[in-house]
């Protein structure tokens, strides 16, 4: 066993988590990210021969960073065995499905365009009658090479290209970024600079769960809950408008310091707008309680277990369904999440019905997180010089969907290397793992009870 | 259930939302071809009860064959070209070809040469630009009107 499987192998054993893997711009190393509470620590290895030792089989999470560093960057994984292409879509069905065989089984294509309003992806399903077997998911048909299309920009620019990754997690992307050039950088930020930012990121997850208990709604065609959150996430947007000019919050986070400020009466009318959508939003919820035709179906479908969150690295909210009691605001010592305490459905059985009553419990969070940051007004605010700087920063952020860590590679005061791995990239192949076993009528429920972004997969 | 359609049927009064004048009708059929997300978002809430668009007779839907036009979202990337081409090529005559969004106009933060084919305009004929990063639902919904106005 090479000194760096030995390395990675130890950190696992004492209870450090597989974060992500990415290859350096050059393609002559492999950086893993290793995560244990609010602490991380990259390990190098360089890449030999055009390949470094695979980590698959100790931590199968880094499956689509390996898979991905190949297609992208030309780096072997050795022991990863098929290395099927993710991002290369040049080589034919047989190179990146699973081998389905029997008497009856066949395939069922859908995508890359669905049929509703839908990001672009492709999922081949291996069925028998209507038993899914297998799913295989291709996706980055959306693939713009956004993190090489940020390599040599400055620092400060380069947030751009990580909030332009995904619309629905601009701020978390953001924010990530910013810290990790922050960390690269020698910076800390001020409290004012975490409070800016720890409203724009529960802002985001405010209309970001809202939407999506409205598509759970959409997914077993209930019209009416479809269409109540549905007006509940214009209302987030408009409030988002509102506090910032932008329904997405595009612009506000920037490098080093605050593009956010706020006044007294525009935090009291915010303050007013998050009471009122609570209540509503809690009204509606319990409509969708005692709608028994609905609740029929989202019980012990899709299920993710805490022992496959675990091995999959599923992280965020399809994690905490499951009982795993992981979310990076309580260890997120550059944002204002102080005390912040993870929750768990009571029944937390990590199917469809328990992915979205995690939904239903976070917003009582951001609610309450959001009423309390927004008693006084926000003025400007700057990172402050607190460390060591270094050539290598990287960032956590809880985003609506999970973990999302950047990590930024610098030359002075440029980019040589920008990696965003977002919480919809961790949960992805967990998506695919839960729908086996299930009815193929069934997909769409589960697909929508995880809700993942394809963008920020793709960049 | 019934809360809910009652809490419904009195958000819609409130927001009083104008009766259409038109007869007519638009099948749309949409397409991401490298969009970020914030299109489809906004697109998805141009249904919902503060625009209510199906009210003037426009709907997505499933597929391009039912279509009068392919709103088409995101520069081209290079993955979904071929994708875009079938879905124009399925579509009857006549069509259209609307671009949603400053990255399908080109003029955004787009990616690299060799991910990005480049604008809609670069692979389609383009008939309605709908500019903004991404368009408001209200930017969507007038551009939208225009469209089935000047059929």
């Amino acid at each position: 066993m090479s000194a760096y499987r030995e390395t990675v192998a130890a950190a696992l054993d004492e209870g450090w988590r597989f974060a992500g893997l990415h290859a350096s711009a050059d393609g002559s190393c492999v950086r893993t990210l290793l995560a244990r509470d609010g602490s991380v620590r990259l390990e190098t290895v360089d890449v030999s021969e055009g390949s470094v030792p695979s980590l698959v089989d100790l931590a199968p999470a880094a499956g689509w960073d390996e898979r991905e560093a190949h297609d992208l960057h030309g780096v072997g994984f050795a022991g990863h065995e098929p290395l099927r292409p993710l991002v290369d879509h040049d080589l034919d069905l047989a190179h990146w499905t699973v081998p389905v065989r029997g008497d009856d089984p066949y395939q069922v294509a859908v995508g890359p365009i669905h049929a509703g309003v839908i990001e672009s992806g492709h999922f081949r399903f291996h069925v028998v009658g209507e038993r899914i077997l297998h799913v295989d998911a291709r996706l980055f048909y959306k693939h713009r090479g956004l993190e090489r299309a940020a390599e040599g920009a400055t620092l400060e620019d380069g947030v751009a290209f990580a909030s332009r990754a995904c619309a629905a997690c601009a701020v978390t992307n953001a924010v990530a970024y910013a810290h990790a050039c922050e960390d690269a950088l020698g910076l800390i930020p001020d409290p004012e600079l975490a409070r800016a930012r720890t409203i724009l990121l529960e802002l985001e997850r405010l209309w970001s769960h809202l939407n999506d208990i409205a598509a759970a709604c959409a997914g077993v065609g209930l019209a009416a809950g479809n269409n109540g959150f549905a007006a509940l996430t214009e209302r987030g947007r408009r409030l988002n408008a509102a506090l910032t000019g932008h329904r997405f919050l595009f612009g506000s986070v920037r490098v080093g310091g605050s593009a956010l400020t706020l006044d007294e009466p525009a935090i009291r009318r915010a303050r007013v707008e998050i009471d009122a959508i609570r209540v509503d939003s809690q009204r509606a919820w319990r409509e969708l309680l005692f709608n028994a035709s609905f609740q029929d179906r989202l019980p012990e479908i899709g299920i993710v277990t805490a022992a496959d969150v675990e091995r999959l690295g599923a992280v965020g909210p399809a994690a905490r369904a499951a009982g795993v009691e992981e979310d990076v605001r309580a260890v997120s010592s550059r944002l204002a999440y102080d005390g912040f305490q993870p929750v768990v459905p009571r029944r937390a059985a990590g199917d469809v019905q328990a992915r979205l009553e995690q939904r239903a419990l976070e917003l009582l969070q951001t609610y309450a997180l959001l009423d309390d940051l927004l008693s006084r007004p926000v003025g400007p605010a700057a990172a402050e010089a607190g460390g060591a700087e270094r050539p290598i920063g990287v960032g956590r952020v809880e985003s609506p969907r999970g973990e999302t860590s950047c990590i930024v590679e610098r030359r002075g005061e440029r980019v040589e290397r920008l990696r965003l791995r977002t919480g919809s990239y961790a949960n992805w192949p967990a998506v695919a793992y839960a729908a086996a076993d299930n009815l193929l009528p069934d997909f769409p429920l589960i697909n929508k009870s995880f809700e993942l972004c394809y963008a920020c997969v793709d960049r | 259930m019934l809360t809910l359609l009652r809490d419904l049927r009195r958000l819609r009064r409130d927001i009083a939302l104008e009766r259409p004048a038109r007869g007519r009708s638009l099948a749309i059929r949409h397409v991401d071809a490298g969009s970020c997300n914030g299109c489809e978002h906004e697109l998805t809430l141009v249904s919902s009860p503060y625009y209510d668009l199906q009210r003037f007779g426009l709907g997505v839907v499933a597929s391009p064959r039912h279509a009068d036009v392919l709103l088409v979202t995101g520069p081209v990337t290079t993955r979904m070209h071929a994708a875009l081409l079938v879905a124009y090529n399925a579509m009857p005559e006549p069509r259209r070809v609307a671009a949603l969004g400053d990255c399908a106009l080109g003029c955004n933060v787009l990616g690299t040469a060799e991910s990005v084919v480049g604008s809609v305009e670069a692979v389609l004929p383009v008939d309605v630009r709908i500019p903004g990063c991404p368009p408001t639902p209200d930017a969507i919904a007038q551009a939208l009107l225009e469209l089935i106005d000047s059929r």
